[in-house]
């Protein structure tokens, strides 16, 4: 096997300089959500460690996380996919294709086998064998599995490969589903989102990258550093939520002022994401700041709680289940108050009963 | 001469709950009216119609707080539910499906309760009530771990927040954990509704110091109840 080149081995062969080198490694100590005690660490992985092979396949999904990555401006995703890893195989990004292409594939596994890093966007369409998801004449299925096999770590991209995705919706025809069932065992490291923000999707790959570890997760396998807080939590506009300031509508007043969207049916306060914080664009906007209500979308069912416009789902006409509650409590008002009526019929005939039997 | 109103009766006088039993009654009936309230206020909060956030009370924020408040509180009295529970065995009356008896006194309960039945067989607690008690319980073991699950996750990876995160994985997101929270306030609602009105029916009805049981402890029963046994 042929040595690979760390990233300052990458950077030398560049002709950058030194000084461009550290500050490269500040900003990912920064990005990656480490505190810069750290730094020397990141240093001294990034003069070291050899640049990792990464597989990226691609399931059942739109390929809109691939949108989000390739806009990724710290780290540059053409600096990740050109010079901090070794992208051997993807679907979206390559130029090759066809039977040399599969062929590459296999021999990638093959050369690095327990090694490399998986990535994996798109949901693993389960119903009928899984044909509803094809990849170079196999299933899906197939290929994550066999992926799977020899990967040393797994990063499921995206709310498809975390949880299912839209597709999973109800109901649910091609029964597709997170893949972590599906890989054998193997760290999945869950960076939910539709898309995922690049800068995440970023960060995740270089901290296996550069430490390979799979960075410190939650309970859910989500990155702590990046989906630790509530957008809630973190959200500039939640001043306006604790005064009970709310757009009622998306064109009155508030909504132009900018007021909490909360009774727009925001789901920040239900959402693990580094919207609030990170945001979109280098920092320059995210769905809250411009007017939109979050969706949710890095949560695991978030495809099927709608109306996203709403805090309560609507059955109808029956209303939300404050409408029917209410209705249901005055129909159970109406109900003791005939029954007592009732009651105090039947113990009146009880009572005439006994009389008549003093009498006899 | 005897006054007309007046009349001598036999009563036997069943002391059953222990005030610990009596004073958590009472926290959590007035905190579940104080939760209800400020819970729909939640999720649909009022407009305070301010323009500055600066200049107003901050209500959203007052709201949550009661809230929460109300629900640390409920939680903290089941502590006295506990310990009577533990040192009174009037603080005990179960539905006892484990017994074959249960099962025919709850049809002769139902069917007198929808007027087929002139009367039903006198009990300290009738097995129906004592059914839905414990279903109240069930609903309110909902609301505190649904609750928890929500309010905790300001730091998932927080001791409490990882005692309580597993709900929010186990109803399949923390959204639906919202739902259920909200749902089941609705049926503990419709509970209240219903267990008022058979308290006030049974005390109209019998005469048989049902509402007055809560403040005392005792029940002053003309009739032998069923499960008078139960007391030893």
């Amino acid at each position: 096997m042929e040595k690979r080149e760390s990233l300052w081995e990458a950077y030398l062969r560049r002709g950058f300089s030194r000084r461009n080198f550290l500050k490269g490694c500040v900003a990912l100590t920064s990005l990656m959500g480490f505190s810069t005690d750290m730094f020397s660490k990141v240093v001294e992985a990034a003069e070291t460690k050899p640049l990792p092979v990464v597989i990226w396949i691609h399931g059942h999904e739109c390929t809109g996380c691939d949108e989000s990555f390739i806009r990724s401006g710290a780290p540059l995703a053409s600096d990740v996919v050109l010079s901090s890893i070794a992208l051997e195989y993807d679907h979206l990004l390559s130029a090759a294709c066809g039977a040399p292409f599969e062929a590459h594939l296999d021999e990638t596994i093959a050369k690095y086998n327990g090694q490399y890093i998986l990535a994996v966007e798109g949901a693993i369409a389960t119903k009928d064998s899984g044909v509803y998801c094809m990849s170079g004449g196999h299933t899906f299925t197939h290929l994550l599995e066999k992926a799977a096999k020899g990967a040393a770590a797994i990063i499921a991209y995206g709310s498809c490969s975390a949880y299912g995705g839209i597709q999973a919706a109800k109901p649910n025809p091609t029964g597709s589903a997170g893949i972590e069932r599906f890989v054998g065992g193997k760290p999945v490291v869950k960076v939910p989102g539709c898309p995922p923000i690049p800068e995440v999707m970023t960060g995740v790959v270089m901290h296996v990258a550069l430490f390979g570890t799979i960075p410190p997760c939650d309970s859910d396998g989500r990155p702590k550093q990046f989906y630790g807080n509530r957008i809630h939590d973190t959200c500039y506009r939640r001043p306006f939520f604790d005064a009970g300031m709310f757009a009622e509508n998306f064109d009155d007043a508030g909504a132009k002022a900018g007021w909490c969207l909360y009774k727009l049916g925001c789901r920040g306060p239900e959402t693990y994401n580094s919207c609030g914080n990170l945001r979109w664009w280098q920092g320059m906007s995210y769905p809250i700041q411009s007017g939109a209500p979050c969706i949710g979308c890095s949560n695991s069912n978030f495809w099927d709680e709608d109306p996203f416009t709403d805090r309560l789902p609507k059955y109808g006409k029956l209303g939300d289940v404050d409408k029917i509650g209410a209705a249901l409590g005055v129909l159970t008002a109406a109900g003791v108050a005939g029954h007592a009526v009732a009651s105090i019929v039947q113990r009146n005939q009880r009572e005439n009963l006994i009389d008549e039997d003093h009498h006899e | 001469m005897a006054i007309k109103s007046v009349k001598e009766v036999k009563r036997k006088e069943f002391y059953l709950f222990s005030p610990f039993l009596r004073i958590f009654h009472w926290i959590m009936a007035s905190q579940i009216v104080v939760l209800f309230v400020t819970g729909l206020l939640i999720t649909k909060p009022m407009n305070v119609g301010a323009t500055e956030p600066v200049f107003t009370n901050t209500s959203m924020d007052l709201v949550r707080d009661i809230h929460f408040m109300a629900a640390f509180i409920l939680c903290a009295s089941l502590i006295l539910r506990i310990y009577g529970f533990i040192i009174n065995k009037g603080d005990r009356l179960f539905p006892r499906f484990w017994e074959g008896h249960f099962y025919e006194e709850t049809v002769d309960v139902a069917l007198h309760y929808m007027l087929l039945r002139g009367h039903h067989a006198s009990f300290l607690r009738n097995p129906l009530a004592r059914g839905s008690y414990a279903m109240l319980y069930v609903l309110l073991a909902i609301e505190i771990f649904t609750g928890f699950a929500m309010y905790l996750m300001v730091n998932p990876s927080s001791t409490f927040g990882k005692l309580f995160g597993w709900v929010n994985t186990l109803v399949g997101s923390e959204m639906m954990s919202h739902y259920i929270h909200h749902y089941v306030a609705w049926f503990i609602i419709l509970f209240a509704i219903g267990h008022f009105y058979m308290v006030v029916r049974a005390e109209f009805m019998e005469g048989e110091s049902e509402i007055s049981s809560m403040f005392s402890g005792k029940k002053i029963l003309a009739h032998n109840p069923k499960d008078a046994n139960e007391l030893d």
